[in-house]
């Protein structure tokens, strides 16, 4: 009962955690991704990009590229319009333009493994072979499994032009012409000088200094395991190394169709002709 | 300010309808379908089934079956479990289990627009093709197209265990075997008699009935037109003689794939032979040469 007044009050001041559940603007614009996939690296080179006289860190970027996962509906109401929020959802139909943001499922689960550690999501004791069973279920996530995540996004939206895919392998390798794309498609005039500082200003090394130094102003940081690093290795291809043969080929196996739409080579030649069907896009404007 | 007051206190006492705060339970079922696909019909057959001591009506159904726009999250609370939740909403992946109902899109665009007349949401004399416009842009409800939602389910869930798809027009055509397909993925125990109860408590016929002793009962139909029925026609192919050619043919070339794969057939030459599409790579460079 008391909880049930706590909430009531909470939700008077405008104070509760906003979730999924908060008010969608029609000029809104989205930065979505499955969790690990580079979201807060783009959100750093967004916040540099749009904010090139402020010093982005952890401590103040859930203020510049809010997150509605951990914000007031208070705050998100109060922004200055139009804004660009942060979200892990998989497909949702308020979300009208949107960046949607890829990585390569192999890596985004070795990622993740940390993260889950670091965040005592999971035991220490769990082995990455045991984590990729539960990830290709898609137990690890409250947001599905990546094959829902990615395939509603897809489904729905994949040909319209107010849906903007890159993929973190290009960003990582690319970084000022992605950056230049995603700058283009958010309506900001920047020239190459403005793309090449954001593009340091969030550099890896640099996130990694301010995750030394902010860890505890950052909900993604804050009370986690101080041995494992947020900042992690930040590169693709990882799981070559990393990744036990066997499980590599079960992830293939699962998802060869968005594999192979998505352009990430595999592992198995047999998997190379499963195609996503043309039924399923329906994202086309008419 | 005296509204919001009002919406805080409703919501100290659960009174509010809890939408997409509605906490998820792990052995929840959801009755999902893209509007006017036959799920009040759904409805009716599934809370006939789960509980044959109170027939379906309009008046109950919003307790027996709830929907988390239309229900106040007390009641969800004071559900036996595992709760029948409707839904309208593409893919969610927190639905543990999913019946989800398709239907012909040339008969839905049809069922929607009488049921936009009926609720005075278009003007009477509003012409199918500007409907179908809106229609075919998802901009008729709020829970996207009809290829949308159908597209995000299937391509996501086809094939999953927790994944039951279901035609509106086969639960037309052997109403009782579809439903026992119901019975087994949802290991409901009924056998052949509680599901011809079922069935029959739920025909068109009976609902009707029901509609015109409750026609303000229920949200669906509350303040609409009375002289518009809610319970239409009820049958599956009305489209071939509502639906004027070139509307159909729109709806085929925008989403004939997707209908061809749950085997309705297309009235127009197929729109494109292409049953793959290129990846992203070479859709880029195709967009290149294009443009």
């Amino acid at each position: 009962m008391l909880a049930h007044v706590k909430y009531a009050v909470k939700y008077l001041l405008g104070r509760d955690q906003a979730g999924n559940n908060f008010t969608v603007f029609p000029d809104d614009t989205f930065l979505v991704s499955y969790p690990k996939s580079g979201n807060t690296w783009v959100r750093f080179l967004l916040a540099n990009l749009i904010y090139p006289n402020e010093t982005v860190g952890f401590a103040n970027i859930n203020r510049l590229l809010p997150a509605p996962g951990v914000s007031s509906k208070r705050f998100l109401k109060n922004l200055p319009r139009p804004r660009i929020l942060k979200s892990h959802e998989p497909f949702d139909v308020r979300f009208r333009k949107l960046i949607y943001l890829v990585r390569d499922p192999r890596d985004v689960v070795i990622s993740e493994y940390h993260f889950d550690l670091k965040k005592r999501y999971i035991e220490p004791d769990v082995t990455l072979e045991q984590f990729v069973e539960r990830f290709i279920k898609g137990t690890t996530s409250g947001y599905g499994s990546w094959w829902e995540h990615t395939a509603s996004w897809i489904a729905a939206r994949h040909g319209n032009p107010a849906f903007l895919l890159v993929r973190y392998e290009d960003l990582l390798s690319e970084p000022v012409s992605e950056t230049g794309k995603i700058a283009e498609f958010l309506g900001i005039q920047a020239g190459p000088e403005r793309l090449q500082a954001a593009v340091q200003r969030s550099a890896a090394d640099r996130m990694r200094k301010l995750e030394k130094q902010q860890a505890d102003q950052w909900t993604g940081t804050k009370n986690t395991r101080k041995e494992i690093p947020f900042v992690r290795a930040a590169k693709s291809g990882g799981w070559k190394e990393t990744l036990p043969g066997h499980c590599v080929q079960e992830i293939e196996i699962a998802w060869a169709p968005l594999f192979n739409f998505l352009g990430y080579p595999l592992q198995t030649p047999e998997l190379d002709n499963k195609t996503v069907p043309a039924w399923v896009r329906t994202g086309q404007p008419l | 300010m005296i509204k919001h007051l009002m919406a805080g206190i409703q919501r100290g006492l659960g009174l509010h309808r809890p939408a997409r705060g509605l906490l998820i339970l792990p052995d929840d079922i959801f009755l999902v379908s893209f509007p006017k696909s036959g799920n009040t019909w759904t409805r009716f057959l599934l809370a006939n089934l789960r509980f044959p001591e109170q027939p379906a009506t309009f008046e109950n159904i919003n307790r027996l079956i709830p929907d988390p726009e239309g229900t106040a999250k007390r009641d969800f609370d004071r559900m036996p479990r595992p709760r029948i939740i409707k839904s309208h909403e593409c893919f969610d992946p927190r639905y543990p289990r999913v019946v989800y109902i398709v239907r012909d899109p040339r008969d839905v665009v049809v069922s929607q627009y009488h049921y936009h007349r009926k609720l005075r949401k278009i003007e009477d004399d509003s012409p199918i093709e500007k409907f179908a416009t809106r229609y075919l842009a998802g901009e008729t409800c709020p829970h996207g197209s009809w290829g949308q939602n159908v597209a995000t389910w299937l391509y996501t869930s086809e094939g999953s265990p927790r994944f039951l798809l279901l035609r509106y027009e086969d639960l037309l055509a052997d109403t009782a075997r579809e439903l026992a397909k119901v019975v087994a993925f949802l290991n409901l125990t009924a056998g052949p008699e509680l599901i011809a109860q079922a069935v029959e408590r739920s025909s068109a016929d009976n609902m009707r009935k029901l509609e015109k002793k409750q026609p303000d009962k229920n949200e669906l139909m509350k303040g609409s037109r009375k002289d518009l029925s809610f319970i239409r026609a009820a049958g599956s192919g009305g489209w071939r003689k509502d639906l004027p050619a070139p509307v159909a043919a729109r709806i085929e070339a925008a989403w004939g794939p997707l209908m061809q794969h749950l085997g309705y057939e297309l009235s127009s030459p197929t729109p494109s032979e292409t049953s793959q599409v290129p990846g992203v790579r070479s859709q880029e460079n195709l967009m290149a040469r294009l443009s």
